[in-house]
C-alpha cells in the first residue's frame, strides 16, 4: 500500500457503535479539526469496523412512519465525509477485527490494514486519540 | 393490570447510527403492538424530558434523533412518561427545570404493571 500519510491527528475508534454517541463525537471532532486546517486519519477496531461495510448500502432500512425520507447508512456518511474532504481525512479499518465480526467487504474509500501495522499509523500522526474500548 | 412499563436508563446511543430508529421509536412500536405501555426515564435518559431544541447536524446528517419530538409523539399517543427526580439531580439538571408538558416527575410504581422491561 501507499505510504501512510502524515496527519495531525489519529482517531482510533475502539468503542462499539450504537452504545453511545462516540461515533457522532468522532465525526464532529473530525469535521472540526479539518475545518481548522488540520488533517485526520481514522482507524476503526472492534465493532466499529462494521460501520463501513459495503453491504450497508446507501440508506438505513425504511422508517415505516415516514416512508419517503432517506436516512443515510453509516457507510454513506463516512464515504461522503471522505469525498468532501479528500486528502484531509483518511479512514482505515482493522482487518482482524472486521473478519472476526463477519465484515467481508468495505466501501472502496476505506483501506483495510493488518493490526500489526497500527504502530505505523501512530507514528504518522502528531497526536493519537483513543475513543472507547473494544 | 394490562399496561406494560418500559424503563430506559441509557440515552444517546449512537445518534448517527440510529437516527429515527432510537429507543423511543421502539417504545412507540411496542405501545402500538401491546395496546398500552408507559415509559420511565432514568439515568442520563432523563434529559430527554427536558425541553430543548434539536441538535445540529453531524457530518452532514440532518436526521439525527430528536428525543423531545419523540416524547411529544408518545405522550400524544397515550404513553405516560415519568422521570426520576434523583436522576435529574445526578445528571446536573436544576430541580426547577421545566419538563415537556405532560411528563410526570417521580418513579413509576412497578406493581401497577403487567410487566416491567428495561430497554
Amino acid at each position: 500500500m501507499a505510504r501512510i500519510p502524515e496527519t495531525d491527528v489519529l482517531l482510533a475508534i475502539m468503542g462499539a457503535p450504537h452504545c453511545s454517541d462516540l461515533l457522532t463525537s468522532a465525526l464532529r471532532l473530525t469535521e472540526a479539526l479539518v475545518d481548522r486546517g488540520g488533517t485526520v486519519q481514522v482507524w476503526t477496531c472492534g465493532y466499529a469496523t462494521m460501520l463501513t461495510q459495503r453491504s450497508l448500502g446507501e440508506t438505513k432500512p425504511r422508517n415505516v412512519v415516514d416512508w419517503s425520507r432517506d436516512h443515510p447508512s453509516t457507510a454513506a456518511v463516512v464515504r461522503d465525509l471522505l469525498e468532501s474532504r479528500s486528502g484531509l481525512v483518511t479512514w482505515y479499518s482493522c482487518r482482524f477485527c472486521g473478519e472476526e465480526r463477519g465484515v467481508s467487504s468495505h466501501i472502496p474509500q476505506v483501506r483495510v490494514r493488518p493490526p500489526f501495522k497500527f504502530g505505523e499509523h501512530v507514528a504518522a500522526a502528531g497526536k493519537t486519540i483513543f475513543l472507547g474500548v473494544i | 393490570m394490562t399496561r406494560y412499563l418500559a424503563v430506559v436508563e441509557r440515552g444517546y446511543r449512537g445518534s448517527v447510527e440510529t437516527q429515527f430508529a432510537d429507543v423511543l421509536y421502539l417504545v412507540r412500536e411496542l405501545n402500538r403492538q401491546l395496546g398500552g405501555l408507559d415509559l420511565s426515564l432514568r439515568g442520563l435518559a432523563v434529559t430527554y424530558a427536558v425541553d430543548a431544541g434539536p441538535v445540529g447536524p453531524a457530518a452532514g446528517v440532518d436526521t439525527l434523533p430528536d428525543p423531545r419530538a419523540s416524547l411529544r409523539t408518545l405522550l400524544a399517543e397515550g404513553v405516560a412518561v415519568s422521570v426520576a427526580d434523583a436522576d435529574l439531580d445526578a445528571a446536573g439538571v436544576p430541580g426547577d427545570v421545566p419538563l415537556l408538558p405532560g411528563v410526570v416527575r417521580g418513579a413509576a410504581r412497578w406493581s401497577d404493571y403487567r410487566a416491567v422491561w428495561f430497554l
